[in-house]
């Protein structure tokens, strides 16, 4: 029902001024990803603190973001929540806003069996109506995974259900989900959540969400590129570039993403509460792990 | 230390008479169909030939029974992991003094113990005999105790046995961390991927597996291998989808099924040692199913 497909997707950071998200850097923020390999943009993902802004605000983000990418790219907003209503309503105000896609998470805190996993994610994806991607990501989410079986049980139930966003990096897991979800519907996508992409490509992923777009779109491009070309022996030095940077920023979270970001040239600001800005030694430290790497190097610098 | 491990190695079940004790006849032949049908080499007994089913005496005759069976046309290496390390050491001198080509050991069972102690027992056992050495790391089955990448590379600077690791996580991040710091320091280090995941391990620059599957598909292992190595990446999806559908049909309460599958191929092993069950002929019918529905039965080698 749906021609949508994923991508190279960037997740770019939320700019933050005096604690209010910092329009003016994210308008900034959005151009640069878009003129540096992104083929759409979601957010706010993680690594934009979704989590941190009330509904209001994200509401308001989304509905900026879409009027600033305007024709460029499709926008993808996450609607993630912890309670069905709320993530409802964000996913219904969407759609009216003139969002492409939809990216839900498994319900914040609550734990819940496969059966409520189905309920909810039904339950918002027929509020938005809009295609729709699970994101998988058990470390994230106190082990709780879509099981393959659900992945079926929803596809049942929601027609617009087109994909499935792994962050496990689970080879069974990936493979288990596309045997199961190609059976009933064939052009089901499979999308990596992060950079290890080679084994998730070979397997049959077809796109890319990006977190290190914001510090290292080049690479990420590269990486991308040489993944759909299945050309995996010269995307292994790229790969592994982005094995470093994912652990580094895997341990510093958005706090780190945004110290690296202000060190390339791209101030968005502090992390907002509780997540603590990097003191200035961590930042230093940051710094020269990230000066390590080659390929940073000759990323862009500034907001060109 | 010449030897280099690649493709698709195969790691016989014990065959058990009626009476469950050990069927040295039929294991000779076991032995001798999977060098017959491709494997590149023979590695005895992993915990599908039921390792911890086995009295320390059974294991050392057995493993003299594969060596003699192999008869050097292939390397031949012998798990020698036991609940008690005093065992473990024991079966690896025996291994080295019956003509073993190598040892593989799993990290130390059941104890929580900290990464440091995982140095320590590789550097004793490694230093306890001349064989090359393979560690195994498998952390869904030991409660998170696992090879980090640091202790691999320090494994490597200290151990000039040391050749490889069956890496049976089956996870993108863990995979490329050890293989990492592994291949600079030895670029001939064997990464070896635990079942039959070449798809995503190969094209990560993985060396080969072991074979879950291999005495009901050794056609299907080599297909899978070959077209990993070629860079056919369609006919490998084929034939790792085909493979993952059989390892999760295998997967549950492994190996009695495995077993179960074998009586359908012409090559009955026997039961299974408790307290695993033995497949019952319900399990074997259903078995034989899906043998059939995945075009096992028809593609592939029928009796000895």
């Amino acid at each position: 029902m749906s021609d949508f497909k994923f991508g190279l997707v960037h997740a770019p950071l939320t700019p933050f001024a005096d604690d209010r998200i910092d329009y003016d850097t994210y308008g900034k923020t959005i151009d640069f990803h878009l003129r540096n390999g992104a083929e759409g943009l979601a957010l706010p993902m993680h690594a934009g603190e979704s989590v941190s802004l009330t509904a209001e605000e994200r509401k308001a983000l989304a509905e900026f973001a879409i009027t600033r990418v305007g024709a460029r790219a499709p926008v993808i907003v996450n609607v993630s929540e912890a309670g069905t209503a709320i993530a409802s309503s964000l996913a219904e105000h969407a759609r009216k806003a003139g969002a492409a896609a939809l990216i839900c998470s498994v319900p914040y805190y609550w734990t819940p069996p496969q059966h409520m996993l189905v309920e909810h994610f039904a339950a918002v994806g027929q509020a938005g109506g809009l295609p729709f991607f699970v994101l998988n990501s058990p470390a994230e989410f106190s082990g709780v995974e879509f099981a393959s079986k659900s992945v079926v049980e929803l596809l049942g139930k929601l027609p617009h259900f087109v994909g499935l966003i792994d962050m496990s990096l689970d080879w069974q897991y990936m493979i288990e989900v596309l045997t199961v979800a190609r059976a009933a519907r064939p052009d089901f996508q499979l999308v990596s959540g992060n950079e290890y992409l080679i084994s998730a490509a070979a397997i049959g992923a077809t796109g890319l969400l990006s977190p290190l777009a914001s510090i290292s779109p080049q690479l990420v491009r590269r990486l991308y590129d040489l993944c759909r070309a299945e050309n995996y022996k010269a995307a292994r030095a790229p790969q592994e570039d982005a094995a470093i940077l994912f652990r580094l920023f895997r341990d510093a979270g958005p706090a780190g993403l945004k110290a690296a970001a202000k060190a390339l040239g791209r101030n968005c600001g502090p992390p907002r509460d509780p997540l603590p800005a990097l003191t200035d030694t961590a930042m230093r430290a940051l710094e020269a792990e990230i000066c390590r790497i080659q390929s940073v190097n000759s990323e862009p610098h500034g907001w060109i | 230390m010449t030897l280099v491990l690649k493709g698709v190695m195969q790691s016989p079940v014990t065959p058990l008479k009626d009476d469950f004790s050990p069927d040295y006849e039929t294991f000779e032949r076991l032995v001798d169909f999977h060098v017959r049908t491709g494997a590149t080499a023979i590695s005895w007994p992993h915990h599908k030939a039921e390792s911890h089913n086995l009295t320390i005496a059974e294991r050392k005759k057995l493993a003299e029974a594969a060596i003699n069976a192999v008869n050097k046309r292939v390397p031949i290496s012998i798990h020698v992991s036991a609940l008690a390390l005093e065992d473990t050491f024991e079966l690896a001198r025996h291994a080295q003094e019956s003509g073993a080509d190598a040892i593989i050991a799993i990290t130390p069972y059941f104890w929580k113990y900290p990464p440091e102690a995982i140095y320590d027992y590789f550097v004793k056992l490694g230093t306890s005999i001349e064989l090359p050495l393979i560690a195994y790391n498998s952390p869904s089955y030991l409660d998170g105790i696992e090879f980090t990448g640091e202790i691999t590379a320090r494994l490597i600077q200290r151990l000039p046995n040391f050749i490889g690791m069956k890496e049976a996580s089956f996870n993108s991040e863990k995979f490329l961390e050890i293989l990492r710091a592994a291949q600079p320091l030895r670029p001939q280090f064997a990464m070896i991927a635990g079942v039959e995941y070449l798809l995503p391990s190969v094209s990560l620059g993985g060396s080969g597996s072991y074979s879950s599957a291999g005495a009901i598909c050794p056609n299907l292992c080599v297909e899978l291998y070959e077209s990993c190595v070629a860079g056919e990446w369609d006919r490998a999806r084929a034939a790792q989808y085909k493979l993952s559908e059989l390892w999760l049909l295998f997967r549950d309460q492994y190996p009695s099924s495995l077993k179960g599958g074998c009586v359908i191929m012409g090559r009955p092993v026997g039961p299974t040692r408790p307290p695993l069950p033995t497949a019952s002929p319900e399990r074997v019918k259903f078995i034989e199913k899906r043998l059939i529905e995945l075009g096992i039965v028809d593609s592939e080698p029928h009796g000895w």
